[in-house]
């Protein structure tokens, strides 16, 4: 039975990931947050020992940690894990800059330590199938992906998702990782430019982060896939929002909405909501974290996707304020790791830089 | 009602649906120019119209002018129509060249007669629908619109010039346009666009524009669907809620038959349940005529979409986003 800390209450996934962890024999030993108030609040809540130093908590043979504090204080908590070789689970981002996620890179890849970072959506059933159809090849040449990640913006108790310190951004930070991660993990190659559009014109007098972005990412072999990743469904949606991708190939088109599992639901508790019924990709994710501890491998999704992803992300940014392509360079990404393969060749390359 | 004589340029599948809706309008053509007589004669008869291969016979027979012709012609007719004053319906694209456009607009504004291009969105049910909730302020200020029009490649005899992207203009221009133009009506002047278009492939298009507005579209336009497959989306993100359309969904008749399929040759969608937007777009004209109602689109706005359509085959040629000048404000 893995012993596994948690570091940070932030982000809204950790709710998930304790229930998660427990349904899958893991003994979450305690919590941590830079916050002593609002940990010991989550601790009481979710039946979990607080913890007010960290070090006194990873110092309680911790086999893993998941660190789900604001993106900012990322670095740190991983470098706290990673003194104490301890194996990491990170929320994405990786961090709030390219200097800051090759930082939680390094600090693993130096101390010997795996390092995973919380793509749930790799685990998807109609992803997966969209992969494998792709990868055996009967689908032809892949010309296009077109998806959408849109959501209500994060905010209430968890308004530091739109700050622009904490988070590193804002919509463009928090979306473009996830179908960025799954377009490469597909085609087996990171995107060389980044073209991306956005604007803060939802809640545009709440925050000072863009609110809706789209980007557009050049692969190689001519292939080409776009992200919408706008906090622009209202807060009266029924969900808190989707991820739907398409594929077009030579041998046809091939299509998912991955949350599409939901019942409909009028009147009662809310006027109109979606209540999901599908698979629990949060779950096979920390299936797959715990699996990797015990059999002491590499995770299906490593820092180095992490690094590669939050490095289109940053990207994007950066086109959205020049008004021009991003050129994706070593510096700023790299290959994503095979699975099963322990030490990517590339990450040498990435720690020298 | 007026009692205006209809003349259609061209005998392909475009002008049998222009026939078939100026008839429903009650203004069955009167007279067809082909380009031969086999042709003009073969759709003429159908409609009771008088076949024309002479140009001037026919400019002398008609009171409007309706521009069915393959797109490469579309401008070289209109220019002929200015010139004989006749009121001019004329397919989209108007051109395949800003240039080429604006001297058609030129045309029809010094000679003081109306010309409507055929961009049909704006006549067409649930576009005009969720433009109007927009223009009401439903939603608030436009954040993300999302347009989608995919559909199998079109299947044309050999040969055709169809086939031929210089005299069609490819996805950009036959497809996308209507999206583009779309776009520019609900969150008006483009700024930059930037696009990618799939190598290789049966045809797929995305275009990213940036609005001078502040609002942000994404426009794919697609011919990599099996054929009979033709589907229609958008969504509308604004500041305070979200519009969407999917025409999978909103399909109210299905028919699904043990039989080989027909050999479909267009994606027209499903018009027959709805207001036909071709014959919305043929009454609109006549009412411009009549003098009871504005125009919904000007020569100016056919030249925008025109400008858009060739900004997105520049950026997806040369990588680059392409900074525009608005041809003209949106009426």
């Amino acid at each position: 039975m893995e012993r596994i800390a948690i570091l940070g209450v932030a982000h809204l996934h950790v709710d998930a990931y304790v229930a998660n962890l427990r349904a899958s024999s893991a003994e979450v030993i305690g919590v941590y947050d830079w916050d002593a108030e609002r940990g010991s609040a989550w601790a009481a809540a979710h039946a979990v020992p607080h913890y007010a130093d960290p070090q006194v908590l990873l110092a309680e043979g911790i086999d893993g940690v998941i660190i789900c504090s604001e993106t900012a204080h990322h670095r740190e908590l991983v470098e706290l894990a990673a003194s104490a070789r301890v194996a990491v689970l990170c929320e994405k981002p990786l961090g709030v800059g390219f200097e800051d996620s090759r930082a939680i890179v390094q600090a693993c890849s130096e101390a010997g330590v795996r390092l995973m970072t919380a793509f749930p959506i790799r685990f998807d059933r109609s992803v997966t199938r969209i992969r494998d159809m792709i990868r055996s090849g009967d689908m032809g040449d892949v010309h296009a992906f077109t998806g959408t990640n849109q959501s209500v913006m994060p905010m209430r108790e968890r308004s530091w998702f739109a700050d622009q310190r904490l988070a590193g951004g804002g919509a463009m930070m928090d979306h473009i990782v996830h179908l960025a991660d799954v377009y490469s993990w597909i085609l087996g190659a990171p995107p060389h430019e980044v073209y991306a559009v956005n604007n803060r014109i939802v809640h545009n007098h709440a925050v000072t982060v863009e609110t809706s972005g789209l980007a557009v990412l050049s692969y190689p072999n001519s292939v080409f896939a776009t992200i919408d990743c706008s906090w622009n469904r209202p807060l009266n949606y029924p969900s808190w929002g989707g991820m739907a991708f398409s594929v077009v190939a030579d041998a046809g088109t091939l299509e998912t909405d991955v949350f599409r599992q939901q019942l409909t639901q009028f009147g009662g508790t809310r006027d109109l909501s979606w209540v999901p019924f599908g698979l629990d990709t949060n779950q096979l994710m920390i299936d797959e974290f715990l699996a990797s501890i015990r059999e002491d491998r590499e995770p299906l999704v490593t820092g180095l996707d992490g690094l590669a992803a939050t490095g289109v992300a940053l990207a994007a940014q950066e086109s959205a304020a020049t008004g021009r392509p991003v050129a994706l360079t070593a510096d700023r990404i790299l290959a994503p790791a095979r699975p099963g393969q322990t030490a990517d060749p590339l990450s040498s390359e990435l720690l020298d830089i | 009602m007026s009692t205006r004589r209809v003349g259609i340029i061209g005998t392909g599948f475009m002008a049998g649906v222009h026939a078939d809706a100026w008839t429903a309008v009650g203004h069955t053509p009167a007279a067809i120019l082909g380009r031969t007589a086999d042709s003009a004669a073969r759709l003429a008869a159908e409609f009771g119209a008088a076949p024309f291969t002479d140009l001037d016979a026919f400019m002398h027979a008609v009171d409007i002018v309706d521009i069915c012709t393959p797109t490469h012609l579309h401008a070289q007719f209109a220019l002929a129509a200015a010139s004989a004053s006749k009121p001019t319906l004329c397919e989209k694209p108007l051109s395949l060249s800003v240039e080429e456009g604006r001297r058609v607009v030129d045309a029809f504004e010094s000679a003081g007669i109306p010309l409507q291009v055929g961009h049909i969105l704006r006549f067409t049910a649930e576009y005009v629908v969720a433009r109007n909730q927009v223009a009401a302020g439903a939603i608030g200020h436009p954040a993300v619109v999302r347009l989608s029009r995919l559909s199998f490649a079109p299947r044309r005899e050999g040969g055709s010039w169809f086939e031929d992207e210089k005299k069609s203009g490819g996805i950009p221009f036959d497809l996308m346009i209507h999206d583009l133009d779309y776009a520019r009506w609900v969150a008006g002047d483009v700024a930059s666009v930037y696009a990618k278009s799939a190598l290789n492939s049966l045809g797929h298009v995305v275009a990213v524009l940036k609005h001078t507005s502040g609002t942000i579209s994404h426009i794919e336009s697609s011919w990599s669907l099996p054929a009979p497959e033709f589907k229609t989306s958008f969504e509308i993100a604004g500041a305070a809620g979200i519009l969407s359309f999917a025409s999978e969904d909103t399909t109210t008749f299905k028919v699904r038959l043990h039989e080989e399929p027909s050999a479909a040759n267009t994606g027209l969608g499903d018009t027959e349940l709805a207001a036909n937007p071709f014959e919305a777009e043929m009454r609109s004209f006549l009412n411009v005529l009549d003098g009871t109602a504005d125009p919904v689109l000007t020569g100016g706005d056919a030249v925008a979409a025109v400008q858009l359509a060739a900004a997105v085959i520049t950026s997806a040629r040369t990588g680059k986003p392409v900074d525009l000048t608005p041809i003209r404000e949106v009426r």
